[in-house]
This record gives structure tokens, sequence and C-alpha cells, in this order.
């Protein structure tokens, strides 16, 4: 068996500041990963975790390189780093998804994002997404626009492109327990009322109410 | 979500299994496994017990709950109460799927296993339909749903999301003027 | 896997047009019987009924809802509206005495969407409007859910041929949940299969070689 396995990845991180430990590395990339999947708006990215995931990955596969190929241990390493590509993948699909489905408000958030204000996208994502901006534009402009008379020969993108809709519901589950939050009424003759969220617990209710806690990382989406 | 990745994340799931080879610590990402020696029992997650099975390098102990006794009471259980009861793993389907399918020879009465869980989840989804129903003619705002799991919720998720939603649209007619500035013009 | 090599733009609900989806296109030319409340100069040839040159005040046409919904203005009468029958009192007694038992797809088949969109235009009635749209949403939903948690593998024609195009929408959303979580338990979920985008990408390369 060779050494280069057993010294895996948990000591790799002590050059970073970072004090996360890859175990709970991978925990909060499946954690991005279900509520990018659930949540009706494209959230912030993640990127560090992203880049720190793909390190631990690139790293775990040059170990591997130097095992023979029938080797147990590595291929259980190489079923391990299979399932947590399968999630990266799978996180970053659902976002481009995202990103292809609200372009022009994903765009015009970016635009309008304070100096100090980390951006919702990835440089490639943004890149990505003033492609499909212009790609978009440039079709509309040769199947369509461009036999219209002149002053119908614009779309604005911004009322064509549906808005993500913040007030779908959402399945939650709570990780730290929060007091008060208010509930609005769904008719003229409910009143708003406040609840609990107790740890553990399972909720069913309206994006809206709970998205600054999908941010801090005090409710999962499920 | 594709009920798949529901399974995906039930494989992460702890089971112990009785190894027949010895090997040493594995340090994988996501924690360490082992260390691995015949005959002793150690605990894995389902995706590497399954394939140890696989590859005939194991014994599957079947989790505690996954026995004949415990879930009559659980059906019997849930059959009784309103509500939903604690179920016998946040991913007894899934788990009772994979385990069933690739270790049966070590999971005493399987069938009877399959037929008890499978009649869980009935009671279970039945419930489900009923508490969607009156969610949507209460026109609730929230709602607690502790014993639900994962693999439930992913079955009826897009169904009962996109129904509030348009319950929510047709509401917002009802408001006057709300509607009105976000309608469009061509 | 339900990933789809396209996504197609859904039907905005209530007020809402989405720009781009084929259901609110079609809904946008959903006819409605209307009356010109001014004269229209030299249009009369759109008009076949009379050889005028005009279109007369007070004539009775259909106009498609984005017609009339462009024409429509609330301070300058060009055009009015005439209610469909469907939302009118009459219908909408029935709708609250038992909402499932009318053939929404024979009386719409957009009826909640072209029901919000008459909402656009000022009527003393549209709150009542607003209000039986939701009722009968809320009065069909389990009816809706119940047929399709249960048409597994079935001629499931039956089942939709009452509904309305939102429903029918909500119908199928119901059944791929319980086709994909069935497919799931039966093992099916475990077998790769090619994504269209590929399929489709091959044929045309084929199709490219034989041109």
């Amino acid at each position: 068996m060779s050494d280069a396995l057993s010294d895996g990845g948990s000591d790799h991180d002590d050059s970073q500041e970072d004090v996360m430990t890859p175990v709970e590395l991978i925990a909060k990339l499946e954690e991005a990963w279900l509520n990018e999947k659930f949540s009706p708006d494209l959230l912030e990215n993640k990127s560090e975790i992203v880049e720190c995931v793909m390190e631990q990955l690139t790293h775990m596969e040059a170990n591997l390189q130097r095992v023979s190929k029938g080797d147990t241990k590595a291929s259980v390493h190489r079923m391990e780093i299979d399932r947590i590509r399968f999630v990266l993948s799978s996180y970053l699909r659902s976002r481009l998804q995202k990103i292809e489905k609200f372009f022009p408000h994903v765009l015009e958030k970016e635009k309008s994002r304070a100096d100090g204000d980390p951006s919702y996208l990835s440089p490639e994502e943004y890149a990505f997404a003033r492609e499909y901006l212009a790609n978009t534009e440039t079709y509309l402009k040769a199947v369509a626009l461009r036999h219209m008379p002149p002053n119908l020969q614009s779309v604005n993108m911004m009322k064509a492109v549906p808005e993500p809709c913040l007030d779908s519901f959402v399945f939650l589950r709570v990780k730290e327990r929060q007091d008060n939050i208010m509930v609005e009424p769904e008719t003229d003759d409910q009143r708003e009322y406040v609840v609990d969220l107790e740890e553990g617990s399972q909720h069913l209710m309206r994006y809206r109410t709970i998205a600054p806690l999908v941010s801090t990382g005090a409710v999962q989406l499920i | 979500m594709d009920p798949s990745e529901v399974e995906f994340l039930a494989e992460k799931e702890v089971v112990k299994i009785i190894p027949n080879f010895s090997l040493d610590k594995i340090y994988l990402i996501g924690g360490d496994l082992g260390p691995f020696n015949p005959g002793l029992p150690v605990d894995v997650p389902v995706w590497l017990a399954l394939n140890l099975k696989q590859r005939q390098k194991c014994r599957i102990l079947p989790p505690e709950w996954m026995d004949v006794d415990k879930l009559e009471d659980v059906r019997e259980m849930e059959r009784k109460e309103e509500s939903f009861t604690p179920p016998p793993s946040p991913y007894y389907m899934e788990l009772t799927k994979l385990l069933l399918n690739h270790a049966s020879d070590n999971i005493p009465k399987a069938d009877e296993i399959r037929t008890l869980v499978k009649d869980i989840w009935d009671t279970r989804i039945a419930k489900l339909r009923l508490s969607a129903d009156s969610f949507i003619s209460q026109q609730e705002a929230h709602a607690k749903l502790d014993n639900l799991t994962l693999m439930e919720i992913n079955t009826t998720r897009s169904f009962l999301l996109d129904s509030l939603n348009c319950m929510f649209k047709l509401r917002s007619n009802m408001q006057p003027g709300s509607g009105t500035g976000k309608a469009l013009d061509y | 896997m339900d990933s789809q090599s396209y996504l197609p733009v859904p039907p905005g609900v209530g007020m809402e047009e989405n720009f781009l989806s084929l259901d609110d296109i079609l809904l946008s030319h959903e006819r409605l019987p209307s009356r010109t409340e001014c004269l229209f100069p030299r249009l009369g040839y759109l008009e076949k009924t009379s050889d005028s040159q005009d279109i007369m005040e007070g004539t009775k046409m259909e106009l498609p809802l984005w017609l009339a919904k462009g024409l429509y203005e609330r301070k300058r009468r060009v055009v009015s509206v005439e209610l469909p029958k469907v939302y009118r009192e009459g219908w909408r007694t029935v709708f609250s005495a038992d909402p499932t038992v009318v053939d929404l797809h024979k009386m719409g088949p957009y009826y909640y969407g072209l029901g919000s969109q008459m909402l656009h235009f000022d009527s003393p009635e549209n709150p009542e409007i607003a209000q039986a749209l939701l009722q009968t949403f809320i009065g069909r939903f389990r009816r809706t859910m119940d047929s399709s948690q249960n048409a597994y593998n079935e001629d499931t024609s039956a089942l939709v041929d009452r509904l309305d195009c939102l429903e029918r929408v909500l119908f199928r959303m119901g059944q791929s949940g319980l086709n994909s979580f069935q497919g799931w338990e039966k093992g099916r979920a475990s077998h790769l299969t090619t994504s269209a985008l590929v399929l489709n990408y091959r044929k045309r390369k084929m199709a490219d070689l034989q041109a």
C-alpha cells in the first residue's frame, strides 16, 4: 500500500488560513448544492468552497496516479471522488440553469451591486450570463426583430424574462434555532403571526420570509 | 429533485458491515474509515457497503429498525395516529430498496420487510395528500412538517409548490393594483 | 434525471404575462366580444360585415385579447370589452355551488389565465371575478391532485379532459413526480440513457454527412 494515500487530505489545509476541515468543506458543498437546487432565486456564489473542493480532488487524484489500478483502497478513493464530483457539477449546473432562466435580472443585480459587496456570480458565471444575453439578443434579431418596423425592433429583456418569484414556498430544515419569525397572512381574514423555528424542525413556508436565514446557513432548504 | 438524487443522499447513511478482508484505515476527504479486519464489524457509508457486498467482500448487518417486529409496530402507530409519526429512519424507503435489492441474503425476512415498508409508505403518502389538500383549502401560510422524509417531500414537491404559486398569483389578483404594475404592454 | 436540454418558459399566472411563453402567446389570441366606442376612420376593410369605409362607433366585433388590451384605456373609451359568459354572475354561482362538475376545458381552455387578464379591464365585477377564480382553483385542487397521483401508466386522457390549461400543467407535474418515484422504485433510474441533446446532435451530424 502506498503511503501517498495514508496522509489523506486532512493535513493539506495547513498552508491556508482557512480553518475548515475537509469533512466540513464537503458538508458545506452539499449544503450549498441543496440550497441552490431548491431556492427560487440565484444564491450568492460559493467560489471559495468550489475552489477548495477542486483542490482537494486534484490533490487526491494526483496521489492516486501513483497507485496501481487494482488497489482496493484506491478504488474506494476513486468512488468518493466520483461522488464529490457529482455534487460539484450538479451544484454548478443548477446555478447555470438559473442564470439561463433569469439572465437579465441576474446581470442587473450584478450591475447595481455596491462596490464593497460580494458578487452573486463567479467571474466565469458572469461571463456566461453576458454571453447568454448577447446570444439571445442576436438570435431574436436574426429571426424576427430585423423584419419588424423600425420602432418595434427592440425587446426589453428585463420585462420579457420573468423575475424569480421570491414568494414561492419552500421546504426547509432548521439548523440554528430562530425565534419570532414573522409569517404574513395569506388572506384578509387571517392575521400575521410569529413562529419559532426549533433546531431540527422542518417547515413549509414562503422563501421571502426565510431568505436571509438561508444565506447565513441557519436553515437548510430540503 | 430526481429520486435517484435522494437515493444518493441516503447512500451517505452509515451501516455496519462484517468484512472478510483486512485493510488499514482509509483517509477519505469526507472522513476516515476502517480499519477493516475479517469478522469484525465496522461502520461504513452505504455506498461503500453496497460496493463491497457486490464484490463479495463483506456481509451487511441490517440497520436496527429493519426488523419485522419493529416495523409492524411502526405500521400500527402510523395507521393509528392522525399526524406523521417519526419515521424508522430519515431514509427508510431508500435504504430498504438499496439493501433489499443488493443484499437481501443478509436481511432476515426480506420480503416481509419490503411489504411492511411499502405499507408504511402508502399510509404516510395518503396523510401527506390530506395535509396538502387542507393546506391549500385553508390557505395556510406556514406548516410544520417535522417527521416527513426527503423522499416523501420529493414525490409531491413540484406539484404542491407550483399549486401554491398559482394560488398566490390568483390571490394577488384580488388586491387591486398589485398586478397591474407588472403588467406588460407590448 | 429530470434535466432537460431546454427549459420552456412557463406561462405567467394571474395578471402577469410572460412574453416568451408559448402558452401566453396562445392565450393572448383568445377572442373577446367587444364594442367600439368611437369611430375608427378608414379601417372599415378590417370589418367584413359592412361596406363602410370606417368602423362606426358602436360596432360589435370580436377582438383578440392582445388587441383589446392594447386599445383599452381607462380615461378615453376607445373600445369596451364584454365579459365572457363564464365569468359572469350566472356561471359564478354555478362554480361556487360545485366547481368540480364544470368542464373547464370546454369553458376555457384558459379559464384562470383569461379570467385574470379580464381584470385589466375596469369592471365593477372585478373583485367577484378574482374571488371566483381563486375559489374555483381551491375547490378543484383535491381532484386535480388525486387524479394526477392515481394515474401511473394509465390512459390519462379521460382525467385530463375537463381540466383547464393551468390545471393540466399541474396535473402533468404531479404525474411526473409520481412516475419518477415509481420508476426509481422499480430500479429504472439506474439505467443511463443518452441525453436528447446528444442524440439529436448525432442525428444532425449524420444528416450533414449524407447531405
